[in-house]
């Protein structure tokens, strides 16, 4: 084998440059076709990693612990105690990156001008730093300082609907634990930017002054947390189902099906274009080998006169093959390389405006090249290649060396 | 001693519509080793189809042909191919080199074929295009090589595998005199030295005055076999 390939590179590497131009032709299918598969493949996974970022910073986090029947009545009545015990060592645990409590009720809010149902969420502001990155998107005013913090703080776009400002009052509607309709006066402090749908629904207060509105006590609604590394995400969910067998305990791929469906979609749509592309470089290819190997015919009967064996002659085509592809894919990766550079800080998806939200993308995308997908794709391409070719090779190999050596 | 070739009954026909073209008809032809032979004949006589069948290019319709002793008719392609590598040289009328590869490299093909260790290679390339005078230009591609000198890189290809005949067909057709005698002097040169055997089919008169044997074939059949022990210096 090691002789054969010996024999035959320096043959096939040198037959490839007989014909520069068509050489280059197909190089540049074969490495623009790859280009855009890995781009494509890029630009997918930057929408849907931004999706996924976008859900689980916003205020899901990876993964959720509530009561029981929580998640189909959102109130005050399904509420959980403050972790204890194992479930306390397991968030407390390396396996765990950050945990929230939250008391988080549906509620209505009420202007001095309108009244908008809402979600009123309660919670630690330290902690809730370490899942959500709603704490940072402040554009006025300022966060909460503490659990005990009565302020409230408000999306940029309800701000607008209510019609009210930094240091006006609102006044939050909710039912407490008995079912009972409570209600309070809360200044507002600070105003955060987000998704339009998130800057509708999410106010914020601390969560000791929420604890009393809704008469939950200790109580909270839910624990939002992030394992260390996404891969051990199952495993910490095993483990927390395990030590917290009565509640409910769910990863952001059930809590928030439409990122995760943008996600698995976007896989499909990847593996789509990989087909098209193929199709359309197989058939480059093929004419181009097919050419290459009709031009030779006279060469492969002489190749064969001189004693090389058919087997040979296919090997040899299907080396040339090997090499052109490969050469074409190492193009395809440098150039995927070089534009996914070419933006260091990421995609503007600005000129969007809230055009972006609507697909669960974030403003910005951050492009990168997966060490996986570029293995995957490009050998996908190379080894079908090579095997597209092998039709001409067969023919190149078949062929009488008398019938070959007639032909000129 | 055994023949180095021998044709027993050959006849090799051609389908051109529904006729039946007999292109040998019944040929039965020995060649010794060491013999210095032509065959010539008229265009289409078949003397081309009766040297590509002697050397397991095609395939005879009836009839046997043993190289060395071994019985090629029915052969496969893959062994027929190992065939002509160890036993058979071929020198065409086209030169027929390997364009992307230099005067020694295509010497070397043919025993890299072999299997033969990459030294020896370069020993007996050297020693077989010294041979035929071209020393200096082993590294030349055959584009850079005039007719005649890649007529003798052909000659040193087929030598340098040591095989149990050269055939050669139309060799000196597309040369001019000065190199067709060159050439001609370089095989008689190497029959004579290291007793190879030479088979040409040609209708060149030069290369028919120096071959010790003279076999001509007209409408596919010999019509005359004639030997001789003077031919010229």
């Amino acid at each position: 084998m090691t002789g054969t390939i010996r024999l035959l590179l320096p043959l096939s590497w040198r037959n490839l440059w007989r014909n520069p131009r068509r050489t280059v032709i197909t190089v540049l299918v074969v490495g623009v076709g790859l280009w855009s598969i890995l781009i494509f493949a890029v630009l997918l996974n930057a929408w849907s990693q931004s999706s996924r970022d976008t859900t689980v910073s916003l205020m899901t986090g990876e993964a959720e612990i509530h009561a029981k029947g929580y998640l189909d009545d959102p109130t005050a009545a399904h509420r959980l105690r403050m972790p204890s015990g194992r479930l306390a060592q397991i968030l407390g645990s390396r396996q765990t990156a950050a945990w929230s409590p939250r008391v988080r009720v549906s509620a209505i809010v009420q202007s001095e001008y309108k009244t908008l149902p809402i979600t009123f969420v309660g919670v630690s502001p330290t902690r809730e730093r370490m899942i959500s990155d709603l704490p940072r998107d402040i554009v006025a005013g300022h966060y909460l300082s503490g659990p005990n913090d009565q302020g409230i703080v408000l999306g940029q776009d309800l701000v607008r609907r209510l019609k009210t400002a930094i240091g006006r009052r609102v006044v939050i509607m909710a039912q407490d634990a008995t079912g009972q309709l409570r209600e309070r006066a809360f200044q507002v402090i600070g105003i955060y930017r987000a998704s339009q749908t998130a800057e509708d629904e999410f106010t914020f207060t601390g969560i000791h002054v929420a604890q009393a509105l809704v008469r939950a006590g200790s109580d909270v609604s839910e624990i939002a947390l992030d394992a260390r590394t996404r891969n051990e995400l199952p495993r910490l969910i095993t483990a927390l189902k395990a030590a917290a067998p009565d509640l409910d305990i769910q990863s952001w791929e059930t809590l928030a099906p439409l990122a995760y469906a943008v996600s698995t979609f976007f896989n499909s749509f990847i593996l789509l274009w990989l087909w098209v592309m193929f199709a359309l470089m197989a058939i480059g290819i093929v004419n181009s080998q097919l050419m290459a190997v009709i031009e030779r015919v006279h060469e492969f009967g002489l190749l064969q006169a001189l004693g090389m064996q058919p087997r040979l002659i296919l090997c040899e085509v299907a080396i040339e093959s090997v090499l052109l592809i490969g050469v074409g894919v190492i193009v395809g990766i440098a150039a995927a390389i070089v534009s996914v550079a070419a933006f260091p800080n990421g995609i503007d998806l600005g000129f969007l405006g809230r055009g972006a939200e609507l697909v669960g993308a974030g403003r910005i995308l951050h492009p990168k090249l997966a060490m996986g997908d570029l293995v995957l794709y490009s050998g996908i391409v190379w080894i079908a290649g090579v095997v597209a070719t092998l039709w001409p090779a067969r023919r190149a190999a078949k062929v009488s060396p008398v019938e070959a050596m007639g032909r000129n | 001693m055994d023949p180095i070739v021998a044709c027993q009954n050959i006849t090799r026909h051609y389908r051109q519509g529904i006729i039946d073209v007999p292109a040998v008809q019944g040929v039965d032809l020995n060649i010794m080793k060491g013999e210095f032979a032509s065959l010539a004949g008229p265009s289409g006589s078949g003397k081309t189809t009766l040297l590509n069948i002697i050397g397991g290019l095609d395939r005879p319709s009836g009839g046997t042909v043993a190289i060395d002793g071994e019985e090629i008719s029915q052969l496969g392609a893959n062994k027929l191919a190992d065939l002509r590598l160890r036993k058979i040289g071929f020198v065409f009328q086209a030169y027929n080199l390997i364009p992307v590869l230099s005067a020694a490299e295509n010497v070397q093909f043919v025993l890299q074929l072999m299997g033969i260790s990459k030294s020896e290679r370069r020993r007996r390339a050297q020693d077989v295009l010294s041979q035929v005078g071209l020393s200096g230009l082993e590294d030349r591609r055959p584009a850079r090589l005039s007719g005649g000198q890649q007529q003798r890189v052909a000659v040193a290809r087929a030598l340098a595998s040591r095989p149990a005949i050269v055939l050669a067909d139309e060799p000196t057709a597309n040369l001019d005199s000065h190199a067709a005698e060159g050439l001609i002097s370089l095989m008689k040169d190497l029959n004579r030295s290291s007793g190879i055997t030479f088979l040409m089919a040609t209708h060149d008169p030069r290369v028919i005055a120096h071959t010790s044997r003279h076999i001509v074939i007209t409408d596919g059949r010999i019509a005359s076999d004639e030997k001789r022990h003077n031919s010229p210096e």
